[in-house]
């Protein structure tokens, strides 16, 4: 019974729809002009087969010019057709540009770099010439051009759950690492094998949104560590253009003082996982745990023994701190990605602050101070090293005992921001770096003088801008009692460095 | 043992603190906010409400300035405690109001896209060219302003923003000179 009730209405439904548009063409325009609107829309389904058609715009009151022309004669009911006919096909054909760009914009709003899902950006192109003191070998220049970095990168917030997951490539950076291979002084070199294309890759996990901030989110994967400020300053965002002492100094390899060779003090990304947060709205901190080998490692295979590291960053203002950071843990050399280290207990303790002045606005003092040890045996990337054994003609590596170092730096800066030299950014910066405080005759020094010009400076996404470095660079030597030649050293002659850069994203 | 006690209460202490809510504005400021003002009836009738001291969360579209203070175009958003305290996009459409600040603000807090919070008093709706169309926006005028320059990006993506670089927010209080 149901059945055939639904059965009758569906039909009279049907029959109804039929009549319908049958019915508004009789009551076409010429046999009514009173509703002229209803014989339009009527011709114009018959032409167009349009399933509807947007009103046509009259004025206030209702009536349209051409109603009141045909009312007061001045055209006739043809003219006054073919008006509303012009009318009606314009309409029409707006309304089927409308359709066809909703159907775009339904079609783009699901694009994922639409949503956020999906970004990319340029992270740094940098073409750099540097010209420098020191001397070259034969067939090589003091002057140098090189595109410095050129950073792809990609990013994207998935959901609240997910906010972010992050890929740099680094296009100009195809060379390969070498190994650290275990053995004695009769080992092979190690081989190059990993490449550096691949630089940064990680994933941010909020688990528990009603925790954030003060348990914000957990960060795995490779990236920058949060080790004071330089370390954590994408290339992009530097005030200077060579990287500071902490992150890698000196050259060559090591000798059994400690001090010579490179020292790689602060490795500037690493496989991590960590958590981060905020407390107090004053107190920001992070902690975790990363393998202590270098980004390198993702080829090399190394996992290096584990260190714990954690950073508390108190402000003062929205833009002004003070931060302590330690790193715990172990090193060793053997199997190694990163210059310096050696076998044994591994530690760094560092501070650094940064002032953002509201009184000077534009001016900026930044400074870090570092200390750590670095166990016995430090290598050299590439040379072959075998744990803590001091003895260098067997084990290789520098055969050193165990090495405290030391750095730091202050970084000022102002940027000028009206008048004739609107958007130049003069800057200074001190540093010494100390490859083993127990030596004398080691200590690395160096004073940058810059000059920056913005082109465009919208940190931390935008910030194309040229840069002018001339370093007074000053090394004292290898340790006591090594005999030191300062000619082909580059940390002991001046240099001048010009950076173009473009970042945007 | 006898210390445990004590040591529990001063953990516990500092958990709560550490987890207090942010307060943005001098007390004397805050009082008398009205906490449950429909933004959205007072977008429809905004002449209905007048007189009512309000706090509001929003995204800056325009700012107009002349004779000594500012006219700031907002979005209305909501004021969220997660994952940062603050004013933030949910991707829906809500309507704009404006706000009167009788004062002088530096150009880098006004700037189109970032976030604020007002607390005001509602007055009579406002005539104000928002891209190049004239419309009758709800107003406030201003008591005191909490601007984040954001701009454009959510509260929530700073400092570790993307493309690496530890960037802190600038934030500021600004209240109206008596």
């Amino acid at each position: 019974m149901k059945r055939r009730e639904r059965q009758a209405w569906f039909t009279g439904f049907c029959l109804l729809s039929l009549w319908a548009p049958a019915g508004a063409e009789e009551i076409g325009p010429v046999r009514a002009p009173a509703h002229p609107a209803v014989v339009a829309q009527a011709e114009s389904t018959r032409d167009t087969g349009a399933p509807s058609q947007p009103p046509v715009a009259s004025p206030p009151g209702g009536t349209s010019l051409e109603d009141l022309l045909l009312q007061k004669g001045s055209i006739t009911m043809d003219e006054w057709i073919q008006v509303r006919a012009e009318q009606e096909y314009s309409g029409a054909e707006s309304a089927r540009r409308i359709d066809a760009i909703e159907d775009w914009k339904t079609r783009t709003e699901l694009f994922p770099i639409l949503r956020d899902k999906v970004n990319f950006g340029l992270n740094a192109l940098q073409f750099l010439y540097s010209h420098q003191d020191a001397h070259v070998p034969e067939g090589k220049s003091q002057d140098n051009f090189s595109i410095r970095r050129s950073e792809i990168l990609f990013w994207g917030r998935i959901s609240d759950t997910l906010p972010r997951w992050h890929a740099l490539m680094e296009f100009q950076s195809i060379n390969f690492g070498r190994e650290t291979p275990t053995g004695g002084s009769g080992a092979a070199t190690g081989q190059p094998i990993a490449a550096t294309f691949f630089r940064e890759s990680y994933i941010d996990f909020r688990p528990f949104q009603s925790w954030a901030p003060y348990m914000n989110f957990i960060r795995m994967g490779i990236f920058r560590m949060p080790f004071g400020i330089f370390t954590e300053t994408s290339g992009g965002l530097r005030d200077i253009i060579s990287s500071p002492y902490l992150t890698s100094v000196g050259s060559g390899n090591g000798n059994r003082t400690g001090s010579a060779g490179t020292i790689d003090f602060l490795q500037e990304r690493d496989f991590f996982v960590d958590v981060r947060g905020k407390l107090f709205n004053r107190l920001e901190y992070v902690a975790g745990i990363m393998n202590n080998n270098n980004f390198h490692a993702n080829a090399t295979g190394a996992n290096a023994p584990k260190s714990f590291y954690t950073r508390v960053r108190l402000f003062g203002t929205d833009v002004s701190w003070i931060s302590f950071t330690t790193i715990q843990g172990e090193s060793n050399n053997a199997n190694t990605n990163i210059n310096g280290r050696g076998k044994g207990a591994f530690d760094r303790y560092g501070l650094d602050f940064r002032y953002t002045s509201k009184i000077i606005p534009g001016f900026m003092i930044q400074g870090e101070w570092w200390q750590g040890h670095d166990g016995a045996n430090q290598t050299t990337v590439g040379r072959p090293a075998n744990g803590a054994c001091l003895d260098q003609t067997i084990c290789g590596g520098s055969g050193a005992p165990g090495a405290m170092r030391r750095t730091w730096y202050v970084l000022a800066k102002y940027l000028i921001s009206d008048g004739p030299f609107q958007n130049w950014e003069p800057t200074v910066m001190y540093e010494q770096f100390d490859p083993s405080t127990s030596m004398s005759n080691d200590l690395y020094t160096r004073t940058i003088l810059g000059l920056t010009y913005y082109f465009e400076n919208f940190p931390p996404k935008v910030q194309s801008k040229i840069q002018f470095n001339y370093e007074f660079r000053h090394h004292q030597g290898n340790g006591p009692g090594v005999a030191y030649d300062t000619t082909f050293d580059a940390f002991a002659q001046n240099a001048f460095l010009v950076q173009f850069q473009i970042r945007f994203m | 043992m006898n210390r445990l006690p004590g040591a529990i209460f001063v953990v516990l202490s500092l958990a709560v603190a550490a987890c207090a809510p942010v307060q943005l504005f001098p007390a004397d400021v805050r009082n008398g906010v009205e906490n449950d003002f429909d933004f959205s009836t007072w977008r429809n009738i905004p002449n209905a409400r007048i007189g009512q001291k309000v706090q509001l969360g929003g995204r800056i579209v325009q700012v107009n300035g002349g004779n000594g203070s500012l006219t700031i175009i907002a979005t209305q958003l909501p004021i969220v405690q997660q994952p940062a305290y603050g004013p933030k996009d949910s991707g829906r459409r809500s309507g704009e109001f404006s706000i009167v600040y009788p004062g002088a603000l530096d150009s880098k807090w006004v700037k189109a896209g970032n976030r604020l919070i007002v607390i005001g008093t509602t007055k009579e709706a406002k005539t104000v060219v928002v891209d190049d169309v004239q419309r009758s926006l709800p107003s406030l005028t201003a008591h005191c302003l909490h601007i984040w320059n954001t701009g454009g990006k959510e509260i929530a993506e700073f400092p570790y923003n993307a493309g690496g670089g530890y960037e802190p927010l600038e934030e500021e209080t600004h209240c109206a000179p008596h």
